[in-house]
C-alpha cells in the first residue's frame, strides 16, 4: 500500500514530463515534430501501465468480496425504510450500527508531498488521497488518454505538413497557410493529462482548485488550438470565463471550508503542535461527519464558532486569557450546534463547491460553454468535453460527497435534472454531429448530478465511469466520419454505413451503451447498468418524497430522449441515401491508428458493467469501496421536510426490477420514434419540425440561453467597464486636471495681488524715501555760514536734551 | 562586524549612486560604454544583495539573511544629526528583503531593456542610477527621516526620466506623477513630524530600546540618560515607535483634532501618502497615465517596484505604529483593496492602449495588498486568532513581489512589440503569433501568471489574501473573489486580440520580427521566476513568512489587549480613551486612600 | 549775579570762555570774508583754551586736571595754528580761482 503514492505520483508526473521535452524541445523532436507524438504517447501509455499496477496492488490489499452484503441489507431493509422515513436520529443510528459494520470501512492512503504555504496553525499543500476512486479515476482516465493519443496521430497528420486552413480568410481573400502544429497538440494533450491526474490524486480541496484551473487552461488552448480562428479562440475565452463564474463559486465554498474547518485536506494530516510534537489533525472528512457520531453529517465546530462569532466575542471579552476563554467556548459548542449553528455555513460551503462543478461540468446555468467548445479538434471533444474534464465536476461532487447537507443535494439534484431536460431537448434538432454529442455530453453529466444529488453515488459514479468509455467512444467515431467527410453537418452526410463499416459499427455500440441497451433483467451493455441504477435510485428518492417526484419522471423522459437523439445521429450519418454525392465519394475509412483506439473503447462499453469472469471483480464492486462513511445511510434533511434515500434501497430486487423494466422501456420507445423519422422514414421530420414550431425555434437556439447572457452580463459588464473609464478619465481625472487648473488660478491671483498691492507697497515706500531725499537736499546749501549756524544751534539742542533727559544709569548700559 | 555591515548595506544602496557620479565627472563619449557600465553596477548590486540572500549555515555570517528570524537583521546604527535624534539606522528583515532583492533584480532587467534609448544616454544612466539608490535607500532604512530622504529622493529622477524620455504627452504624465507623490509625501511628512513631536523614549523598557537598538545593550549607560531625562526624548526610529504605538499607554493616543487622536490621523495622513503610491482608487489616476507615457524600462521599474513601496508604506509605518487607528479604519483599508480590485478590472476591460490596460490591471493587482493587509481577522469573535489574519497577510506581501515579477514583464513584452509597431492600439493588433512564436509564448505565460493561473506566481498571492480575508468580511471576500471572472475577461479578450487570429493588419506590419536575443534574456527570467515561484512559493514564504508572522502576532495580542482596556463603563470618544481618564485612573493609583472613604 | 560779587572762581573763568567761545561762533556765522570766520574759528579755539587751563588749575579746584588741562591746551594751539595755516592756504587757493573771499560765494557744494 505504501508504493501506491508512488506509483500514481509517478504516473501523475510522467505526462508532465512530456509537456516540459516537448515544450523545450518539441519542434526538433523527429520530422516535423512527429517525434512528440511518440514521446506523449509513451508519456500516458506508461502512466497507464502504472495505474493498472496501482489498481493491482489495490485489489491484493482490498479484494472484492462477493455481495453477500446485499441479503442483509434487504433483510432489515423494510425497518430500515420506515426508520428513514421518521425524523428520528436515534432509529438511524441503530440500524446505521448494523449496516456499517456490514460495510468494511477501508481507510484512504493520504499524505503529503511538499507545502505550498504554512502559517500559523494552518497550512496547505500539495499531498494525496487515494482510494478505489482514485485508483478507478486513474485507470479510466489513462486508457481514454492514450486511446485519444494513439487516435490523434492519424487524426491530427495534416498538422505534419504545411497546413491550408479553409474556415479562415486573409484579407487578400486567400485562405491561410500555416505551419504545422503537431507537437504542440500532444504538448497541450500531456499537459492536460498532467492537470487532470493531479485533480484526481489531489488529497485537499485547494490542491483540486489549482488543478481545475490548470484543466481549464489546457482546455482555452486545445479549444483555441486553431488560433487563427476567431470563432476558436471565442469559443476558448467562453469557456475559460464561464468556468471562472464556477470558480468564483468555488473560491466561496473554500473559503467557508478554510474559515469554518481551518484545513483544505480531505484525510486526516499530521502537524507539529505548539509544543513541537506530531499530532493527527482531522481532515474535512473527519470533521463533517465524525466517527465519534456514527459518520453522520454534523456542521464542524469551526462552522458553528463563526455563526457565533458575536456571543463568542463577549465570552472572550470576560475572560481571563485567550485558554481560558477557549476552554469555555468548548463547552459550549454541542449545545450551539444543536440549536443549528453553523449550518448555514456548511451549506454555503457545499454550494459554493457545487457551483465550481457547475461550471466545470456545464452544468445550467453555465452549460454554453460547451457546445461552442466543439471548435477544437475532435480528440480534443473526446477527451476532454466529453470523458475526462466535463467529468471533474462530477467526481468532486462524488469526493466532495461527505459534505454536502441534504439541502444541497437537494439543489444538485435541481440542477442536474434541469439540465438533463434542456439539454437533451437541444440534442433533438441539432445538425451538426459535434453539437448533438455536445448537447448529449450535458444531459448525460445532468443525470450524473441527479443520480448524486438523489442520494445515489454508486449511481452516479459509475455513470461517470460508463459514460467516459461510449462517449470518448462516439465522439472519437464522429472524429473519424468528420475527418472522411471534411464536414461536421448531419444532412450532409447520409448512407455512410457502406464506405465506413468498422466507424459505423463501433458507432451503433456506442449509440446501444448510451442508450441503455441490452435484454432486460439479464445481461446489458455498461449504459444499461449504469442507467439503471439511476433510476432504480429515481424510484426511490420520488417513493420517499412524493413532492419532489418530477425530477423522477423528467429524468426517464430524458431517458427517452437520448435513446431518440442518438439513434437519429446514427441514421442520420450511416443509413440511408447520401445526400451529398461530393461527401460521399469523397467518403472512405480511417487509418488503423484511428480505428483501433474505437475498437478498445467500443469493448469497454460493452463490458465495463460486466463482472470479470471467475472474479467477484467488478467495476460498481469496486467503486462501492469508496462510498464515503456515512452516506450509505439516508440523511434527513434539517430545514425542510425531505429526505435522502439510502442507497442500498435501490438495491432491492423489487425497485430494481421496476427500474431496469422503465429504463429499457423508454429506450425502446425512444428507439422506435427514431427509426420512425430517421431509420424507416414512416414519419416526416419535416412535419414535427412544423407542428411544433415554437418549440423547435426555442431549442435550435438552445433556449436563447447565448442571447440572455450576453444581454444580461456581457453587455453590461462592457458598458460598467466603459463607465468606469470614463469616470476615470472624465471624473477623477477631471477632478485632479481642474484642481491643477484651479491651483494655476490661484497662482495667477496670488500673482495679480503680489503685483498690484505687494509691489505698489514697497514702490511706494521707495518713491517716499527718494521724496524725503530730495527733501533733505534743500540744506545742502553750500553756504558755509549756515553750516556754521546749524552746527551751533544743533550742539545747543543737543545739550538742552542731554540736560534733560540723560541721566548717568544710561551710561552703563 | 558593525563596519564590515555599514559597508555592506550602504554600498548596497550607493554604490548605484557612486556609478551615477562617475558617469557625471568622467568624460566618456561611447553611449554604448555608458550602459554597459551601468549594466555593470546594477549587476554589482545584484550580485551583492544575492550574496545576502543566500542563507547562513551557521549563526555566525554577518551579512547574511538568517531564515526563521523575525526580527530586524543586518542593524547599522550610525550618529547623523544628533541634535534630532537621527540617525543613520539600516536594517532588513523578511520584509524589505525581499523587496529590496526584487529591486535589484528588476533594475538589472530593466537597464538592459534601456538599450533602445537614443538621446541623452549619460543623463539616462545617471538619473536611473540614481533612482535605484532612492529606491534601495527606502526599504532598507529605519530611521523614519532617513526613509523620508530616500523617499523624496525617488521621486525627482523619476520625473525627468518619465518627462524627458517619454511618449507625446510625457511632460504631462510627468507633472502629474509628480505632484501627486509629492501630495502624498506632505502628508506623510506631516504625520511623520506628528509622530516625532509625540513620541518619548522614556516610556520604553531598558530591553525595548536595546532591540530597537537607540541603545546597544541594555546595560549601557545611555538607557539611564534616556530614561532619566526631564524633558521627552523623541525619536525617528521606526522600531521605537512601533513599540511606542502599541504600548497599552501609547504617547499617541492623546486626541488631537475633532476628537481624534494623533495616531488617528497620523494613520490617516500616512494611509493618504502610501495608497497614493499603490495606488488605489481614487488616487490613482497618475498610474496610467505615467505608464503610457514612460518609456519602457521606466515602466517596468514603476510597476514593479515603486508600486510596491506604497504596500510597504502601509505594512512598515501604519500598522506598526498606529494599531488603534488600523483597527478602527479596517473597513477603510479594506473597503479601498476591494475596490481599487473591482475598478481596476472594470477601467481595463474598456481600455483600447495595451499599456493602459496593463495598468489597470496594476491597480485591480494592488488592491488584493491592500485588502490582505487590512483585513483585520484577528478579533473578538474568533478569539484573536491570528491564523487568518497571517494567511491575508503573507498573501498580501507575496503578491507584491508576484506582481512585480508578472507586471514588470508584461509592461516589457508590450514594450517589445511597440519598439517594432510604435503603436499600442489594441484593435490593430493580431495574429502575433506566426510571425512572433517566442514572444508570444512568453506573453501568453506571463499574462496567465497576471491572470492568477495556479501554477504561476498570481495565483498564490490572490488566493491566500481572499482566503484571510472571509472571517473578517464575508461581502467583501465574496467581491474580491468575483473579481477573477472580469480578470480573466480581460486578459483573454487581450491575448485574444494581440496574440491570436490569422494575419497583423496594423501599421509597420514588415518590422515585426522575431524576438532577439537581449529581449529574451529579459523576459526568460521572468516567466521562469513566475513559475519557479507559482509552483514552490515557500522559497519566497521562507524568508517573508516569521517576520510577517510576528508583526501579526504582535497586532492580534494588542487587539486583545486593546479590546480590554475597553470595559463598558469608559467613555469612549472616537475610539479613543481620552486623557481624562488616563488622568483619573493615575489620580486613582496615587491615591487610593480618598476613594475609601 | 552772585558771579559779580563772589571772588574769582572756576566759574568766572568758564564764563568767560563761554562769551569768547559765544563770539567766536557769532563771528563764524555772521562773517562775510572768509578771513574773518578764521578769525572766529580763533576765537573758539582761545575759548576752549581758557576752559582747559580753568580745570586744569589746581588753584580753583581741588580735584584738577593738573598739568594736563595745560597740556591741553598747548596741543589745542599747536592745532590751531596748522589748521589756520590750512585754512589759509585753502583761501589763497579759492581766491586765486574765484578772485574773492566772499563765503555766501562759495556754494558750488549746494545740493
Amino acid at each position: 500500500m505504501d508504493t501506491l503514492p508512488l506509483l500514481l505520483g509517478t504516473a501523475w508526473l510522467l505526462p508532465l514530463a512530456s509537456f516540459a521535452l516537448i515544450l523545450l524541445f518539441g519542434s526538433r523532436m523527429g520530422k516535423a515534430g512527429r517525434g512528440a507524438g511518440f514521446v506523449a504517447t509513451a508519456a500516458i501509455v506508461a502512466a497507464f501501465v502504472l495505474s493498472a499496477t496501482a489498481l493491482t496492488v489495490w485489489l491484493s490489499a482490498h479484494p472484492i468480496e462477493a455481495p453477500a452484503g446485499h441479503s442483509s441489507a434487504t433483510a432489515d431493509s423494510a425497518e430500515h425504510g420506515a426508520a428513514a422515513k421518521e425524523n428520528h436520529a436515534a432509529d438511524t443510528h441503530a440500524s446505521a450500527g448494523e449496516t456499517t459494520a456490514a460495510k468494511k470501512i477501508i481507510p484512504p492512503v493520504a499524505g503529503d508531498w511538499y507545502e505550498l504555504g504554512a502559517f500559523g496553525t494552518k497550512r496547505i499543500t500539495i499531498g494525496y488521497y487515494i482510494d478505489a476512486l482514485t485508483i478507478a479515476m486513474f485507470f479510466m482516465v489513462t486508457m481514454v488518454a492514450s486511446c485519444i493519443h494513439i487516435y490523434s496521430f492519424g487524426y491530427m497528420h495534416e498538422e505534419l505538413s504545411e497546413v491550408t486552413d479553409h474556415q479562415v480568410t486573409l484579407a487578400s481573400g486567400q485562405h491561410l497557410h500555416r505551419r504545422g502544429r503537431f507537437h504542440r497538440f500532444y504538448q497541450y494533450l500531456s499537459l492536460f493529462c498532467f492537470s487532470m491526474l493531479g485533480l484526481v490524486i489531489a488529497g485537499n480541496i485547494a490542491m483540486v482548485f489549482v488543478f481545475w484551473e490548470l484543466v481549464g487552461i489546457c482546455s482555452y488552448f486545445l479549444i483555441g488550438f486553431y488560433i487563427e480562428r476567431k470563432s476558436a479562440s471565442n469559443a476558448a475565452n467562453k469557456a475559460f470565463i464561464v468556468n471562472r463564474v464556477g470558480d468564483f463559486g468555488m473560491i466561496i465554498g473554500l473559503m467557508a471550508v478554510w474559515t469554518g474547518m481551518g484545513t483544505f485536506s480531505f484525510g486526516d494530516y499530521e502537524m507539529k503542535d505548539a509544543q513541537g510534537r506530531e499530532t493527527m489533525r482531522p481532515g474535512i472528512f473527519s470533521q463533517a461527519r465524525p466517527a465519534g457520531n456514527d459518520f453522520q453529517l454534523q456542521a464542524p465546530d469551526g462552522m458553528v464558532k463563526f455563526a457565533k462569532r458575536d456571543e463568542i466575542a463577549e465570552i472572550v471579552q470576560k475572560s481571563e486569557n485567550a485558554a481560558d476563554a477557549e476552554l469555555q467556548i468548548e463547552k459550549r459548542i454541542d449545545g450551539w450546534r444543536k440549536d443549528g449553528f453553523g449550518y448555514g455555513w456548511l451549506i454555503v460551503a457545499g454550494l459554493g463547491i457545487f457551483c465550481g462543478c457547475v461550471g466545470k461540468s456545464a452544468q445550467f446555468p453555465l452549460h454554453v460553454w460547451l457546445p461552442d467548445a466543439m471548435e477544437g479538434p475532435t480528440p480534443v471533444s473526446a477527451l476532454i468535453h466529453a470523458a475526462t474534464m466535463v467529468a471533474a465536476g462530477v467526481y468532486l461532487v462524488g469526493r466532495f460527497y461527505p459534505v454536502f447537507t441534504p439541502e444541497v443535494l437537494m439543489v444538485i439534484a435541481y440542477i442536474g435534472c434541469i439540465t438533463l431536460f434542456i439539454a437533451a431537448t437541444m440534442a433533438l434538432v441539432a445538425t451538426d454531429i459535434k453539437r448533438v454529442l455536445a448537447f448529449s455530453t450535458v444531459s448525460q453529466l445532468g443525470y450524473m448530478m441527479l443520480a448524486l444529488g438523489f442520494g445515489g453515488w454508486l449511481a452516479g459514479i459509475f455513470h461517470l465511469f460508463t459514460h467516459a468509455f461510449f462517449k470518448a467512444l462516439l465522439f472519437l467515431c464522429s472524429g473519424s466520419v468528420i475527418h472522411a467527410t471534411h464536414t461536421n453537418e448531419m444532412p450532409r452526410m447520409g448512407g455512410l454505413l457502406k464506405k465506413m463499416p468498422y466507424t459505423g459499427i463501433t458507432m451503433l455500440i456506442g449509440c446501444l451503451a448510451i442508450a441503455g441497451a441490452g435484454i432486460p433483467w439479464i445481461i446489458g451493455l455498461s449504459g444499461y447498468y449504469s442507467k439503471d441504477f439511476i433510476i432504480a435510485q429515481g424510484l426511490v428518492y420520488q417513493h420517499a418524497n412524493p413532492l419532489h417526484g418530477w425530477l423522477f419522471y423528467f429524468s426517464v423522459a430524458g431517458a427517452g430522449m437520448t435513446s431518440f437523439y442518438m439513434f437519429r445521429l446514427w441514421y442520420m450519418t450511416f443509413l440511408g441515401t447520401p445526400r451529398d454525392k461530393h461527401v460521399y465519394d469523397h467518403a472512405h475509412e480511417s487509418t488503423p491508428s484511428m480505428l483501433v483506439p474505437l475498437v478498445i473503447l467500443a469493448v469497454m462499453s460493452v463490458i465495463s458493467g460486466w463482472k470479470v469472469p471467475f472474479t467477484n471483480l467488478e467495476l460498481p464492486a469496486l467503486l462501492t469501496q469508496a462510498i464515503p462513511s456515512g452516506t450509505e445511510e439516508g440523511a434527513v434533511s434539517n430545514l425542510t421536510k425531505f429526505y435522502i434515500p439510502a442507497e442500498h434501497l435501490s438495491h432491492e430486487s423489487g425497485v430494481h426490477f421496476f427500474a431496469t423494466g422503465i429504463a429499457f422501456l423508454m429506450a425502446l420507445l425512444g428507439f422506435v420514434l427514431a427509426t420512425a423519422f430517421y431509420g424507416t422514414k414512416r414519419l416526416d421530420p419535416n412535419d414535427a419540425r412544423r407542428t411544433f414550431a415554437t418549440l423547435y425555434r426555442i431549442f435550435i437556439h438552445k433556449w436563447y440561453f447565448d442571447e440572455a447572457y450576453q444581454k444580461i452580463f456581457v453587455r453590461p459588464a462592457l458598458a460598467i467597464s466603459g463607465w468606469i473609464a470614463w469616470l476615470d478619465k472624465n471624473g477623477l481625472d477631471w477632478i485632479a486636471d481642474n484642481s491643477a487648473r484651479l491651483m494655476g488660478l490661484c497662482a495667477r491671483l496670488d500673482d495679480w495681488f503680489d503685483r498690484k498691492f505687494v509691489d505698489r507697497l514697497i514702490d511706494l515706500v521707495a518713491a517716499g524715501t527718494y521724496r524725503l531725499g530730495i527733501r533733505l537736499k534743500a540744506l545742502q546749501t553750500g553756504s558755509l555760514r549756515q553750516y556754521v549756524m546749524l552746527l551751533a544751534v544743533g550742539l545747543a539742542a543737543l545739550f538742552m536734551i542731554m540736560n534733560f533727559y540723560w541721566n548717568f544709569a544710561m551710561s552703563k548700559m | 562586524m558593525s563596519d564590515f555591515l555599514t559597508t555592506l548595506l550602504s554600498s548596497v544602496i550607493f554604490l548605484p549612486a557612486l556609478g551615477a557620479l562617475l558617469l557625471c565627472i568622467v568624460p566618456i563619449r561611447s553611449d554604448r560604454f555608458i550602459k554597459q557600465f551601468s549594466l555593470a553596477v546594477t549587476a554589482v548590486v545584484f550580485a551583492i544583495t544575492l550574496w545576502m540572500a543566500w542563507p547562513a549555515s551557521s549563526a555566525n555570517e554577518p551579512g547574511r539573511f538568517a531564515l526563521g528570524m523575525a526580527n530586524m537583521q543586518s542593524m547599522v546604527l550610525h550618529e547623523w544629526i544628533p541634535s534630532w535624534n537621527i540617525y543613520y539606522f539600516l536594517g532588513i528583515d523578511g520584509i524589505s528583503f525581499p523587496l529590496a532583492l526584487l529591486t535589484s533584480f528588476l533594475s538589472v532587467l530593466a537597464m538592459g531593456a534601456s538599450w533602445p534609448i537614443a538621446k541623452h544616454v549619460k543623463g539616462y544612466c545617471v538619473l536611473f542610477l540614481l533612482l535605484e539608490t532612492g529606491m534601495l535607500g527606502v526599504f532598507m532604512s529605519l530611521d523614519f527621516f532617513l526613509f523620508y530622504v530616500f523617499w523624496e529622493v525617488m521621486l525627482l529622477p523619476m520625473y525627468f526620466l518619465i518627462g524627458i524620455w517619454g511618449g507625446p504627452r510625457r511632460e504631462y504624465a510627468a507633472i502629474k506623477f509628480f505632484l501627486f507623490t509629492l501630495v502624498g509625501s506632505v502628508l506623510l511628512l506631516v504625520a511623520m513630524l506628528m509622530l516625532y513631536f509625540n513620541s518619548d523614549l522614556r516610556l520604553l523598557g531598558p530591553q525595548q530600546l536595546a532591540d530597537c537598538r537607540v541603545v546597544e545593550t541594555k546595560d549601557a549607560p545611555e538607557v539611564q540618560n534616556i530614561l532619566k531625562d526631564a524633558k521627552p526624548v523623541h525619536t525617528f526610529n521606526i522600531l521605537a515607535l512601533a513599540e511606542m504605538g502599541q504600548a497599552e499607554r501609547s504617547p499617541f493616543a492623546q486626541a488631537l483634532w475633532l476628537g481624534k487622536s494623533v495616531s488617528w490621523w497620523a494613520f490617516l495622513f500616512m494611509f493618504i501618502g502610501f495608497v497614493i503610491k499603490l495606488p488605489a482608487v481614487p488616487v490613482h489616476t497618475w498610474l496610467p497615465e505615467a505608464h503610457v507615457e514612460a518609456p519602457t524600462p521606466i515602466s517596468m521599474i514603476l510597476a514593479g517596484v515603486l508600486l510596491k513601496m506604497g504596500g510597504y508604506g502601509v505594512l512598515r509605518f501604519c500598522y506598526p505604529i498606529c494599531p488603534d487607528a488600523a483597527y478602527e479604519l479596517a473597513w477603510l483599508v479594506c473597503g479601498i483593496g476591494t475596490l481599487s480590485m473591482v475598478y481596476g478590472a472594470f477601467a481595463a476591460l474598456a481600455q483600447k492602449d495595451f499599456k493602459r490596460l496593463v495598468a489597470y490591471s496594476s491597480v485591480s493587482h494592488m488592491g488584493y495588498v491592500l485588502l490582505g493587509i487590512g483585513a483585520w481577522s484577528a478579533y473578538a469573535g474568533n478569539n484573536y486568532n491570528a491564523d487568518y489574519w497571517m494567511w491575508g497577510m503573507n498573501g498580501a506581501m507575496f503578491q507584491m513581489i508576484a506582481h512585480g515579477l508578472s507586471s514588470a514583464g508584461m509592461f516589457f513584452l508590450v514594450g517589445v512589440i511597440y519598439d517594432r509597431v510604435h503603436h499600442r492600439n489594441l484593435d490593430q493588433f493580431g495574429g502575433l503569433f506566426a510571425k512572433m512564436p517566442l514572444y508570444s509564448g512568453i506573453s501568453v505565460g506571463i499574462f496567465f501568471a497576471a491572470l492568477g493561473l495556479p501554477g504561476l506566481c498570481g495565483f498564490i498571492g490572490e488566493v491566500f489574501v481572499v482566503l484571510g480575508c472571509w472571517s473578517y468580511s464575508t461581502a467583501l471576500a465574496v467581491l474580491a473573489a468575483s473579481v477573477v471572472v472580469l480578470t480573466a475577461g480581460y486578459i483573454l479578450w487581450t491575448i485574444q486580440r494581440v496574440y491570436l487570429g490569422a494575419e497583423y493588419k496594423g501599421p509597420h506590419g514588415d518590422a515585426i520580427t522575431p524576438i532577439t536575443f537581449r529581449e529574451t534574456a529579459i523576459a526568460v527570467p521572468l516567466l521562469a521566476l513566475a513559475v519557479v515561484f507559482g509552483v514552490y512559493p515557500k522559497a519566497m514564504f521562507d524568508y517573508m513568512s516569521p517576520s510577517i508572522d510576528k508583526t501579526v502576532n504582535a497586532l492580534a495580542d494588542w487587539t486583545r489587549g486593546h479590546e480590554k482596556q475597553k470595559s463598558p463603563g469608559d467613555i469612549i470618544i472616537g475610539g479613543v480613551t481620552p486623557r481624562i481618564i488616563i488622568q483619573e485612573e493615575e489620580e486613582e493609583k496615587l491615591n487610593p486612600m480618598m476613594n475609601d472613604e | 549775579m552772585e558771579l559779580l560779587t563772589q571772588p574769582i572762581g572756576l566759574s568766572h573763568y568758564l564764563v568767560v570762555s563761554a562769551l569768547l567761545f559765544v563770539c567766536g561762533v557769532a563771528c563764524m556765522a555772521t562773517k562775510r570774508n572768509l578771513l574773518g570766520v578764521l578769525m572766529g574759528i580763533e576765537l573758539v579755539l582761545s575759548g576752549a583754551n581758557l576752559n582747559f587751563v580753568a580745570f586744569g588749575s589746581p588753584y580753583l579746584q581741588s580735584k584738577s586736571l593738573g598739568m594736563d588741562g595745560q597740556m591741553i591746551a598747548l596741543f589745542v594751539i599747536v592745532l590751531a595754528a596748522a589748521e589756520a595755516a590750512v585754512a589759509l592756504a585753502i583761501a589763497l587757493n579759492y581766491y586765486h580761482t574765484h578772485a574773492t573771499v566772499d563765503v555766501d560765494k562759495a556754494d558750488e557744494l549746494k545740493g
